[in-house]
C-alpha cells in the first residue's frame, strides 16, 4: 500500500514536470501538426473514404507515429534518470524512504501518462480534422491506432529508461537513444530489405525477424486491426495470416510486451546496482 | 398421451398438405394460377405444365436434403413468394433449390436458404430471375454450388437478386443477358461470364468475393455503374478479363480489391472497343494489373486514387501498348506530381511514373513487408534524388487530369463516430493534463 502511494506521488511529480517541460510541448505540437497535415492532405484528395480498412489517412498517420513516437519516448526516457543523477536529484530521491524500483516505476508511469496525453491530443486533433472533412478513416481505425501508439510509446520509454539508468550523463543517454531511434526506424527495415533481396531469406525467417522489431510489430498490428489480414504485405503477410490467423494479435502483443518488460526489468536491475551519483 | 396424439395429428396434417401440394400441382390445368397459403410443405415439387405458383404468407417448401427441391420442366411457369430451403449437398448431382429446364420461366421474390445450387437454368431462354434472396450452404468453397447458373439461357433478365455464400453467379453460353441491381457477397466469383456475348452488367454490388466480375472468352460486354469492393480472395480481382473483347467498362467504383482490374489477353482480337472510362479505381493493392502481352485498351477519364501500386505489369515489359488518353484527355492519377499553369485541367507534364520502391517490389514481392514504413519513404526519396537509380516508367499518360472526374458514387466514412473518437481522445489527453495540474500541491512522499 505504501508502495502504491509512493509510486503515485512520485509519478505525479514526474507527470507534472513532463507536462511543463519544453520537450513535451514541442513534441506534442510537432506530432499534432504533422498528423494534421497528413490528415488534411489525404482527406482532401478524392473521396476514398471508408472504402478500405486502411485508408490513406491511417497509412499516413502510421508513418508519422513510427517516426515521432519512438523518438519522443526514447528521449523522454533517456533524459529522466540520467539528468536526475547529473543534478544530484537522484541522490536526493533515493535518500527518501522509497525503494529504487519504486522511483523507476514512478518515472515510467509518470512519463508514460505524459506520452499518453500527447498521443491522445495529437491523434484526437487529426480525427477531428478528418471528421470535419467527411471521412478518410474510420473511428475504429483511429482508436486502434491510438491504443497501439501508446503501447509502442511505453515500449520505447522503457528502452529509454534502461539507457538512462546505465548512462553517466544525460547528453550521452540522449545521444545513444537517438542512435537507437535511427537504428529502429531505418537500419532494421533496411536490414530486413537486404535480408529479403540480397540474402533471399525464406518468408518465415523474415516474419520472425520482423517480429523482433517493435516498429514493424506496431505497423503490422495496425494493419491487422484495420484489415483483419496482413495480405497487403505480400507473401510474408499472407504467410503470417494463414499460419497464425487470429493468434497474430497475441503474437504481436507478446512481442511489444517483451519490449516493455525486459528493458524495464533490466533498468531496475541496473539502477539497484549503481551508486546514486 | 394427448401430446403424442397432437404431434401425430400435426404430422398427418403436414404430410397430407405436402402430398396435397404435389398432387394439386400435378392436377392443375395448364395456365392456372394457384395460391399456396402459409405452412411448411415438403419437396420435391415438379411443375410440368404452364402454371403460376404464388405463395401467400411465405409458405415454405422444404427439400429435406434430397436432391432438387423445385423443378420447372415446362415453359411459362412462374413461381413467386416462397421460402425454398434445404437442398441436397451432393456436387455430383448438382442439387438445386430451383431447377429450370424450360424457357420463359419467372422466378421472383423467393427466399432460398441452405441450397447447394440456388437457381439453376438449363436451356431456359427468355426467363426472368428477379428479387430473390439466395443463401448457400456453409461449406468449404470447393464444395459449394453456384447461387445462380445460366446454361444456354439467352435473353434472360437477372435483376435485384441477392446471392450470398455461394460459389459463382455464372453465365455459360448465354447471350443478350441483362444483369442489373444484384448483390453478390462473400462468394467465389461475383459474376462470371463464360462464352457469353452481348451481356450488360449494371448497378450491381459485388463485394467481398474472391473476384467481383470475371469475363472469360466473352465479347461485346458492358459493365457500367457497378460497385466492386473488397474482393480479396486468392485471385482478388475487382474485374478480371480473360481473352475477352469489345468491352466498355464505365462509371464503376472499383475499390479495396487486391487488384482493381486484371487483364489477361484482353482485348483478344484487334478491332472493336476496349474502353475503360469514368471509373474510380481506388485503394486497391494494385490498380491495374496487365500481362505483358496485353495491348489495345484505352483508358480515359478514370480516377486512379491511392492504389498501393497504380499499375503493375506482371512480367517483363511495360504497358505502352495501351492508350492512356483519348482525344487529349487522360486520367487522374493521385501520384501525379506535375502542375497546370495554363489552367486547362490537364497537367502540363506527362505522367510517367517511375517509383523505385515499386520496381523493387515487382522484383521481390517479399519486400512488401516494408510497406507503410519510413524506410519505404527513404528508399523512394533516394530514387527521386538520384536519377540513375530511377527505373523505366511502366506507362505514359500524355494528358493527366488535375482533378478526379469522380462520377462513381463513393461511400463516405461516418464523420459522427469519427468526431466521437476525436472527442474521446481529446478527453483522455485533457484529463491527464488536468489531473496533473489540479492534483494536490504536495508532491514528495
Amino acid at each position: 500500500m505504501t508502495s502504491f502511494r509512493n509510486v503515485a506521488a512520485l509519478a505525479r511529480r514526474e507527470l507534472r514536470d513532463a507536462l511543463a517541460a519544453r520537450w513535451f510541448i514541442l513534441y506534442t505540437i510537432a506530432f499534432a501538426v504533422l498528423g494534421l497535415a497528413v490528415s488534411y492532405v489525404s482527406a482532401a484528395s478524392a473521396g476514398d473514404a471508408g472504402l478500405s480498412g486502411l485508408g490513406r489517412t491511417t497509412a499516413g498517420l502510421v508513418n508519422i507515429v513510427l517516426l515521432i513516437i519512438p523518438l519522443m519516448a526514447l528521449t523522454a526516457g533517456a533524459a529522466s534518470v540520467a539528468s536526475d543523477r547529473e543534478r544530484g536529484m537522484l541522490a536526493y530521491l533515493l535518500a527518501l524512504p522509497v525503494a529504487r524500483w519504486e522511483v523507476l516505476l514512478a518515472k515510467f508511469v509518470g512519463l508514460g501518462l505524459a506520452l499518453v496525453a500527447s498521443i491522445c491530443l495529437g491523434l484526437g486533433a487529426c480525427a477531428a480534422v478528418v471528421a470535419v472533412q467527411g471521412g478518410g478513416a474510420s473511428a475504429g481505425a483511429i482508436a486502434w491506432l491510438a491504443g497501439l501508439s501508446v503501447f509502442l510509446a511505453i515500449a520505447m520509454l522503457a528502452l529509454g529508461l534502461l539507457v538512462s539508468t546505465a548512462a553517466r550523463k544525460a547528453s550521452a543517454a540522449v545521444g545513444v537513444c537517438i542512435f537507437l531511434w535511427f537504428s529502429l526506424v531505418f537500419l532494421t527495415d533496411l536490414g530486413l530489405l537486404a535480408g529479403a533481396i540480397a540474402f533471399r531469406l525464406p518468408i518465415e525467417r523474415l516474419f520472425a525477424a520482423a517480429l523482433g522489431s517493435p516498429l514493424q510489430v506496431f505497423k503490422m498490428w495496425t494493419l491487422l486491426a484495420s484489415d483483419a489480414t496482413l495480405d497487403v504485405l505480400g507473401p510474408v503477410g499472407v504467410y503470417a495470416s494463414e499460419t497464425f490467423g487470429g493468434r497474430l494479435h497475441a503474437l504481436f502483443a507478446a512481442s511489444l510486451a517483451a519490449w516493455v518488460i525486459v528493458p524495464l526489468a533490466l533498468a531496475v536491475l541496473t539502477l539497484s546496482r549503481r551508486s546514486a551519483v | 398421451m394427448r401430446v403424442v396424439a397432437s404431434i401425430l395429428a400435426l404430422l398427418v396434417v403436414a404430410w397430407a398438405r405436402a402430398d396435397d401440394l404435389a398432387a394439386r400441382i400435378a392436377a392443375a390445368a395448364p395456365g392456372d394460377t394457384f395460391e399456396v397459403g402459409p405452412g411448411v410443405y415438403t419437396g420435391p415439387v415438379r411443375v410440368e405444365r404452364p402454371l403460376r405458383l404464388v405463395g401467400r404468407g411465405r409458405p415454405v417448401i422444404d427439400g429435406r436434403g434430397a436432391h432438387d427441391i423445385v423443378t420447372i420442366a415446362a415453359e411459362h411457369v412462374e413461381i413467386r413468394g416462397f421460402v425454398i430451403r434445404h437442398s441436397g449437398d451432393d456436387l455430383d448431382h448438382e442439387s438445386a433449390a430451383v431447377r429450370v429446364l424450360a424457357g420463359h420461366a419467372i422466378v421472383e421474390d423467393n427466399i432460398i436458404e441452405d441450397a447447394l445450387f440456388g437457381i439453376d437454368l438449363k436451356a431456359a431462354p427468355d426467363s426472368v430471375i428477379r428479387g430473390n434472396v439466395v443463401g448457400g450452404k456453409a461449406l468449404d468453397i470447393a464444395r459449394r454450388g453456384d447461387g445462380l447458373r445460366l446454361w444456354r439461357s439467352d435473353r434472360t433478365l437477372v435483376e435485384g437478386n441477392t446471392f450470398r455464400d455461394g460459389r459463382d453467379a455464372i453465365l455459360w453460353y448465354s447471350s443478350d443477358v441483362l444483369v442489373r441491381g444484384n448483390v453478390v457477397d462473400r462468394c467465389r466469383y461475383g459474376l462470371h461470364l463464360m462464352y457469353s456475348d452481348r451481356v450488360t452488367l449494371e448497378d450491381n454490388d459485388l463485394t467481398r468475393n474472391s473476384v467481383g466480375v470475371y469475363f472469360m472468352y466473352s465479347n461485346q460486354l458492358t459493365l457500367t455503374n457497378n460497385r466492386l469492393l473488397r474482393n480479396r480472395g486468392p485471385s482478388g480481382y475487382g474485374v478480371g478479363l480473360k481473352e475477352s473483347g469489345n468491352y466498355r467498362i464505365e462509371g464503376n467504383l472499383i475499390a479495396g480489391n487486391r487488384v482493381g482490374v486484371y487483364f489477361d489477353g484482353s482485348p483478344f482480337a484487334p478491332g472493336g472497343e476496349a474502353l475503360l472510362t469514368g471509373n474510380t479505381i481506388a485503394v486497391n493493392d494494385v490498380g491495374l494489373a496487365l500481362l505483358p502481352s496485353v495491348g489495345g485498351n484505352t483508358f480515359t477519364g478514370n480516377s486512379f486514387v491511392d492504389n498501393l501500386e497504380q499499375l503493375a505489369v506482371l512480367g517483363r515489359g511495360n504497358a505502352s501498348r495501351n492508350a492512356f488518353a483519348l482525344n487529349d484527355r487522360g486520367n487522374f492519377w493521385s501520384d501525379y506530381v506535375g502542375y497546370d499553369q495554363d489552367g486547362d485541367g490537364i497537367g502540363d507534364f506527362e505522367h510517367e511514373p517511375a517509383h523505385l520502391v515499386e520496381s523493387l517490389l515487382d522484383r521481390e514481392p517479399k519486400a512488401k513487408l516494408l510497406l507503410f514504413s519510413p524506410a519505404e519513404q527513404a528508399i523512394e526519396f533516394v530514387g527521386r534524388a538520384l536519377p540513375f537509380t530511377r527505373p523505366d516508367p511502366k506507362f505514359r499518360d500524355p494528358a493527366p487530369l488535375m482533378r478526379p472526374p469522380a462520377v462513381a458514387a463513393t461511400k463516405h466514412g461516418r464523420p459522427a463516430s469519427l468526431a466521437l473518437a476525436a472527442a474521446a481522445l481529446a478527453a483522455v489527453g485533457g484529463l491527464i493534463v488536468a489531473g496533473a495540474r489540479l492534483g494536490p500541491k504536495e508532491s514528495t512522499p
